[in-house]
């Protein structure tokens, strides 16, 4: 009964996205104020129809109703709960329906949130949303059907995938990667809304922002917790492989990035409209690359979903995409008039034209990268692999540019400068560059891409801390005391600075935390016997010895190690061995201490419970944590810039535009 | 119209398109060795059991049927029935296995449950593996009189399969 | 005895009949230790997803990384050895993509879009600083006050 509802849930959902999307488009063309309002009826009801799914979908997991097709694939009786709830997303079907779930919100939020504004844009807005949600409905529809009947249910399931139990991050990297994922279809809905309307205005460009700023920091956060899952779960001691599901993720935040800066740039002087909402449709387009690219089986990753027959649709619906796209570029791109120029080459404005060239570039060298193999494959047969050592050497040149624009750009004043000025604005944060090299020096950098890193950190970190807390210098000068200035400038007024500024600090940190971290580390291979105390990197080592343990998915081979410094006790390690029943390679879970000055970090490689040996490989990584931290600040930053500024004087007209009427202001 | 825009945009919608629906057609998984028409890499390892040594180029003369494997890979228990039978019913084909990363024991017990019709070495750490680029068990390599790789085949084969596969070494 | 010259007798195959003799000098202790991390990040695992020897616990990558390391010592160079991997195992094997022929392009292609883009924005540059005058005129300064700016957004400013 279950399975047919929700079959039924489903269809409706379908039907629903289909009449609104084609309602908002013909809405958008006739200018019909009445076609706008049954647009965004059917864009509720839509949102409702496919929420209801997908919670009727978790009602089922809960209840273990073995009789609907998803719950016999991954339920079972045997797991803890917050396991049945992650399961949802943690096989094909369900995880499709889930980006359902995560689109009807964001859908029904947009819709919400534009009610009475943007009204020559929202048709055609709302018209992009729901075709992509109708794509999503078809999907569940049909190829990926969670809802089918089992004709004689089972009384247990077999869970989904033991690897997704290992650890908690487990249960949040998706959600967050969703709610990144599935929310750039907004901003591209605005953006062809605005290409469509053959305008975009300065109303439009709030909205733009806000719903791409929104999935951003998710998005944002996503990625951290990926690179933070394999550090602590895969036992190699990095935290980012290039491979091409991580890839995936990270192209269309650079892209989106890219996007967040450009529209700075319209905002203030009403140029580079083409270049966002290029960069906008790109960031759709890669999410849906990336969609394509995790599900398909076509690509060799740790993290694919097994092979299925949902890649050729996606990949229709990719190549559909690119199309629209395209022909919706070139025919209406020329419409977006420049209201402004660029005076002077030493200028803000050409900073940001420069920092697009930098993230299109390097977007463009990852997909290239990534996607490699296949081409080559395509064109001479051949199969070769495009590893590490190519990203690694592509990106971190391009990353130290960035790092040299973001203390570059923020210091230069926008408009035509002098080069008195110019001078004035780009020399004092030298002192910040060379203060923070000498400091590394002297704590031991001795790698000279790193100290190149750090001190264009410290020429960034001396013009991010003067712009964040220009405002309130400035007021200070005015007469006002320290603590109102603060308040007014940072937590009331300014707070789109001030959290931009505070993105940008911790973006810095991140930096030099990856470069020290990647450079400075000491890897070190042991071997013990039990009861054999070693030392290593200013720690000693006991260990202590082999234990097993079965568990109902796998055996774990667990090694047990006390850890002390100076005679102090300092933790104690169990870094293991997991060998899954349904994988052939065991995986090593590694354990490691974290202070904030570095990891102590432990993986066996070799464990023998019989002879009671021990090989182990013991990274000693040098502000790790800082990574992670940085980037949380990082999204704390962008939240904190996307509050709302109280309402001001001026009242807004609310009343819809009669027929034929085009927008004064 | 912008031309830049529609041309640039074509070419990348293209090759995008037509790479990824290329792509679906593979399997990224299945590694080709490079190894075909070469000079098969000779070794000397020791018989399980036995305890004599086998020089793969003392087999000159004959094809040779090379097949990795080892007790604990699944599709391996799969196979060996197949490569029994067939070893019985070609005497002019000289059938061998390289077992690696195995105990011997198990090895043994193995054979004498399941049946062998032809010799078994162990490999030494895995360095035949490696010189053969074997990527995961079973895979199995089909040489000829003169010791040259004809053709391999990865993963269980059936008698079918093996049929095919030794027509390229029997020329 | 008798097993002494049995062992002696054993064969594995080896790198010198793929790429000849040694080349480079021998090395040991740290050096030795380094050497091996440093090539096994360039090959690739061929079990694992896409993981370099160095780094995965599958058994065939540490068989693998145990001939990197024994060819080392024995004084073969990284091109040797890298060279002893693709003939076995196909340029799959190899993580950091040849110079030569079709595979060249991944690294000749971001350089060229790197040189297209500065000439674009450079194009940009000058095109938008050549931008009619009138339009330039009637927008505001910009401010770095974000009250004014705020009132700015809502009063409005610019054409569409």
């Amino acid at each position: 009964m279950i399975a047919a509802l929700g079959r039924v849930l489903i269809l409706a959902s379908l039907l629903a996205a289909s009449a609104g999307a084609l309602l908002g488009f013909f809405a958008g063309r006739s200018r019909s104020a009445d076609g706008l309002k049954w647009a965004r009826r059917f864009s509720y009801l839509y949102a409702s129809l496919i929420i209801s799914s997908a919670l009727l979908m978790i009602y089922a997991l809960l209840a273990h109703d073995f009789s609907v097709g998803y719950v016999a694939q991954v339920g079972s009786r045997q797991v803890p709960t917050w396991v049945t709830i992650v399961s949802l997303w943690s096989s094909l079907e369900g995880s499709i329906l889930f980006w359902g779930l995560v689109l009807g919100t964001y859908i029904a939020a947009a819709t919400f949130f534009t009610r009475g504004r943007y009204e020559e844009y929202q048709p055609y807005a709302i018209g992009v949303w729901l075709a992509s949600a109708a794509f999503f409905s078809f999907l569940l529809a049909g190829p990926a059907n969670p809802f089918h009947t089992v004709p004689n249910p089972p009384f247990d399931g077999p869970g989904p995938n033991p690897l997704l139990q290992n650890h908690v991050l487990m249960a949040i990297h998706p959600p967050f990667l969703y709610l990144g994922y599935v929310g750039m279809t907004i901003p591209f809905g605005f953006a062809c809304a605005a290409l469509m309307k053959g305008r975009m205005g300065h109303n439009v460009l709030k909205p733009i922002r806000e719903s791409l700023m929104l999935p951003w920091i998710f998005q944002t956060v996503a990625i951290m917790l990926g690179g933070w899952w394999a550090y602590e779960v895969l036992g190699w001691g990095g935290y980012w492989a290039w491979d091409p599901v991580e890839n995936a993720s990270l192209l269309p935040w650079l892209t989106a990035t890219a996007a967040l800066h450009s529209i700075m740039v319209v905002e203030r002087r009403g140029i580079l409209k083409g270049w966002t909402v290029t960069l906008i449709q790109a960031t759709f387009l890669l999410v849906l690359l990336g969609t394509f690219m995790t599900r398909s089986g076509v690509f060799n990753s740790v993290h694919s979903f097994t092979q299925s027959a949902i890649g050729p649709t996606i990949l229709a619906f990719l190549a559909v995409s690119l199309l629209f796209s395209v022909a919706l570029l070139a025919f209406r791109i020329d419409k977006l008039e420049a209201e402004g120029s660029i005076e002077g080459a030493a200028s803000r404005e050409s900073m940001f034209l420069v920092n697009n060239l930098i993230f299109v570039l390097i977007t463009f060298t990852v997909l290239i990268g990534t996607v490699f193999p296949l081409i080559v494959e395509a064109v001479n047969g051949k199969q070769m692999s495009v590893g590490r050592p190519f990203f690694d050497s592509m990106t971190v040149p391009l990353g130290a540019v960035l790092l040299f624009i973001l203390g570059v750009g923020p210091a230069l004043p926008w408009g035509r400068a002098t080069p008195e000025q110019v001078k004035k604005a780009l020399l004092p944060p030298l002192a910040g560059a060379v203060l923070f090299a000498i400091a590394a020096y002297a704590l031991g950098v001795r790698s000279p891409w790193t100290l190149v890193t750090i001190a264009f950190g410290g020429y960034a970190a001396q013009v991010t801390l003067w712009q964040m807390f220009l405002p309130m210098v400035q007021r200070m000068r005015n007469g006002q005391s320290f603590g109102t200035a603060f308040v007014d400038s940072q937590l009331r007024r300014g707070r789109r600075r001030f959290g931009a500024y505070l993105v940008h600090a911790a973006v810095i940190v991140a930096f030099i935390a990856i470069a020290i971290s990647s450079s400075m580390r000491e890897t070190h291979e042991l071997h013990f016997t039990t009861g054999q105390v070693q030392k290593v990197g200013g720690y000693e080592m006991k260990f202590l010895g082999v234990e097993q343990r079965t568990e109902p998915h796998r055996l774990s081979t667990i090694g047990t190690f006390d850890v002390t410094r100076n005679g102090k006790a300092v933790t104690r390690l169990t870094p293991r061995m997991n060998q899954y029943q349904m994988m052939r390679e065991p995986i090593g879970t590694p354990d490691v201490h974290t202070t904030a000055l570095g990891d102590f970090y432990i993986s066996l490689s070799n464990v023998d419970s019989a002879s009671g040996t021990a090989s182990i490989t013991v990274f000693i990584a040098p502000m790790v944590v800082w990574i992670w931290i940085s980037v949380i600040v990082m999204a704390l930053g962008a939240l904190f810039a996307l509050v709302p500024a109280r309402r001001v004087v001026a009242t807004e007209a609310k009343d819809p535009l009669p027929e034929g009427a085009t927008e004064t202001a | 119209m912008n031309r830049t825009v529609l041309i640039v945009g074509g070419i990348i919608t293209a090759v995008v398109v037509v790479v990824l629906f290329i792509g679906l057609g593979k399997n990224p998984a299945e590694i080709r060795t490079p190894l075909i028409g070469r000079p098969a890499p000779t070794f000397a390892l020791l018989e399980v059991g036995t305890g004599r040594t086998i020089d793969l180029a003392s087999l000159k003369g004959k094809p040779v049927i090379l097949n990795f494997w080892a007790t604990w890979c699944g599709p391996c228990w799969e196979e060996h029935p197949v490569l029994v039978a067939n070893a019985r019913t070609l005497p002019n084909v000289q059938f061998l296995g390289v077992v690696f990363q195995d105990d011997e024991r198990k090895i043994l017990n193995f054979l004498e449950q399941r049946g062998s019709s032809y010799p078994t070495v162990v490999d030494d750490r895995g360095k035949t593996a490696i010189a053969y680029g074997v990527g995961g068990i079973p895979e199995t390599y089909f040489i000829d009189a003169q010791g040259v790789i004809r053709a391999k085949y990865n993963g269980p084969m059936s008698s079918e399969i093996l049929q095919e596969n030794l027509k390229k070494v029997l020329r | 005895m008798m097993v002494l010259l049995l062992l002696l007798t054993l064969r594995v195959p080896d790198a010198e009949q793929f790429v000849g003799p040694p080349k480079g000098t021998p090395l040991t202790g740290d050096a030795l230790y380094q050497r091996t991390q440093e090539v096994g990040h360039l090959l690739r695992c061929p079990v694992c997803q896409g993981m370099a020897v160095s780094d995965s616990p599958a058994e065939m990558a540490v068989n693998m990384k145990g001939q990197v390391r024994e060819l080392l010592a024995r004084g073969y160079t990284e091109e040797q050895i890298l060279r002893y991997f693709e003939l076995s195992y196909g340029q799959f094997v190899l993580l950091r993509p040849k110079m030569e022929g079709v595979t060249s392009m991944v690294w000749i292609l971001p350089v060229l879009a790197f040189a297209l883009g500065v000439v674009v924005v450079i194009f940009k540059l000058r095109k938008l600083g050549k931008a009619p005058a009138p339009a330039a005129a009637e927008h505001q300064p910009p401010t770095d006050d974000p009250y004014l700016a705020r009132v700015r957004d809502l009063v409005g400013g610019g054409k569409p």
